[in-house]
């Protein structure tokens, strides 16, 4: 009997494949955490070695129900997991996670010694990405979890990529505020809960005095600056937990007030108008002072508008009382 | 008995010969004699069991299983086939209700157990070297 290496680092193909997918993870500067479920110590701790090693944040869990309390505190990108185990199995596992609400996709490695064909498709069934078999040469089991590595960053990507876009889908590009998208998705339910709760409603309609004088006599960059200003001193007026404001023209805004009465929303007319008024607006070309006019618009539960109309009923009412303002004809905010 | 192949890496692979893996790989030796000593006793068990000895054939089944899970972590091919072996066969004969001297989970069972030997005999005889590299 003699004891000897099979083989030599030297002269391993698969030992060059090895160091090359390795030197790619060390690069990798995508930080992927991966949890391993297994019922056996030192399977765990030797895959756990052997990932650390690849540049993977490393979890561990000795059974599915342990995972899952792990992925409830820790999110991690993937899971290599073992079939069989106590409490629940790997199976059960890719099951709850593929039905479960996860914020991410969490891609599903079953690393199991069950190698028969009706496993595998057992296996992938349940939910698992990808099946592989333990005994399987670490590099390619190191090459499978990059795959989902590479999956998850783009998954994670994505729907980064589509927060931001439903952001900027209902958001002002210029001052920040909510736009007329924001408003007509939002208003209507501002409705509803008015009726649904009988808690008033009040509107205030918005837009700043000889805006067309300011861009002319200052430049359109000055104006810029002033719509800027004008939704900053508004918001310092404004609850933020209910309150909101959205630009919906040039220079028109409208404020939604929950819960609020006409004595209410006059009284944060009249301070918006402080506000505006406070200080001039600095910009290149000078000092621009400016003013807002402010139709009030208060409705009681019982006169709330509804059906599909609603809105624009609404909207023309504010209308008319933002233009009655500006003849000095209701309200009182001077 | 076939070779007992073992493709230990060297410190250029993720595997490497590093501290914590040869912990793991002593961890992993020390984790074999005990699954030795379990194997012997199982058998012992079985060889006095009466009837079908269905609870015997489970725990075989689950401790092969087991060890044929870990032993293809650590790369221990021809031990993995070996223990799987045990466990297709222990799997078979407690769903058959076969008698405690089913021919076939003997096989597998003296073949692992042996294998199992050798692998021990050749750390013992190999103080600091990897559990079993070869045995021939």
């Amino acid at each position: 009997m003699s004891l000897k290496h099979h083989t030599s680092i030297m002269d391993d193909p698969a030992a060059d494949l090895h160091d090359t997918i390795l030197s790619h993870h060390m690069g990798n500067t995508v930080q992927s955490r991966v949890l391993i479920v297994d019922d056996d110590d030192l399977v765990r701790a030797r895959l756990a070695a052997l990932l650390r090693m690849s540049n993977f944040e490393v979890e561990v869990a000795g059974s599915g129900e342990e995972a899952l309390r792990i992925l409830g505190t820790a999110p991690c990108q993937i899971v290599l997991t073992d079939w069989q185990m106590p409490d629940m199995d790997g199976l059960a596992l890719c099951r709850y996670l593929r039905t479960a609400c996860h914020e991410n996709y969490i891609y599903v490695v079953m690393l199991t010694v069950r190698d028969a064909k009706q496993d595998v498709l057992t296996g992938l069934a349940a939910g698992a990405d990808d099946y592989v078999l333990k005994g399987t040469p670490v590099e390619e089991i190191l090459a499978r979890l990059e795959i989902g590595r590479r999956i998850t960053h783009v998954e994670q990507s994505l729907r980064t990529s589509n927060r931001e876009n439903r952001r900027l889908a209902i958001t002002d590009p210029l001052t920040g505020a909510h736009n007329l998208r924001y408003l007509m998705k939002n208003l209507p339910r501002e409705l509803s809960r008015s009726r649904r709760y009988g808690h008033p409603l009040a509107i205030l309609s918005c837009d700043i005095d000889g805006f067309k004088q300011v861009n002319d006599r200052f430049g359109h960059q000055a104006g810029d600056l002033v719509l800027q200003a004008f939704v900053t001193r508004s918001t310092g007026c404004l609850r933020k937990t209910s309150d909101w404001l959205a630009r919906i023209g040039g220079d028109e805004f409208v404020i939604v007030l929950p819960e609020t009465t006409l004595p209410g929303a006059t009284s944060v007319a009249k301070k918006l108008r402080r506000q505006i008024a406070a200080q001039p607006v600095a910009t290149n070309t000078g000092l621009v002072t400016f003013m807002a006019s402010v139709g009030v618009t208060a409705l009681e539960p019982a006169d709330v508008p509804s059906g599909p109309a609603a809105v624009e009923e609404l909207m023309h009412t504010a209308d008319r009382n933002l233009y009655a303002s500006k003849r000095g004809e209701i309200n009182g905010l001077d | 008995m076939g070779s007992i192949e073992h493709r230990p890496r060297t410190d250029r692979s993720a595997s490497g010969h590093g501290a914590a893996s040869e912990k793991l790989q002593e961890l992993f030796a020390v984790r074999l004699q005990s699954e030795r000593v379990h194997f012997v006793t199982l058998s012992a068990a079985l060889a006095r069991a009466e009837e079908c000895p269905a609870g015997i054939f489970d725990d075989l089944t689950f401790r092969a299983h087991r060890l044929r899970g870990a032993a293809a972590t650590f790369e221990f091919a021809n031990l993995a086939e070996a223990a799987g072996t045990l466990e297709k066969a222990s799997l078979a004969a407690a769903s058959s209700r076969a008698a405690h001297t089913d021919p076939d989970v003997w096989e597998a069972l003296v073949a692992l157990v042996q294998m199992l030997g050798t692998i021990e005999e050749n750390t013992r005889s190999t103080p600091g070297v990897q559990p079993a590299v070869r045995a021939d």
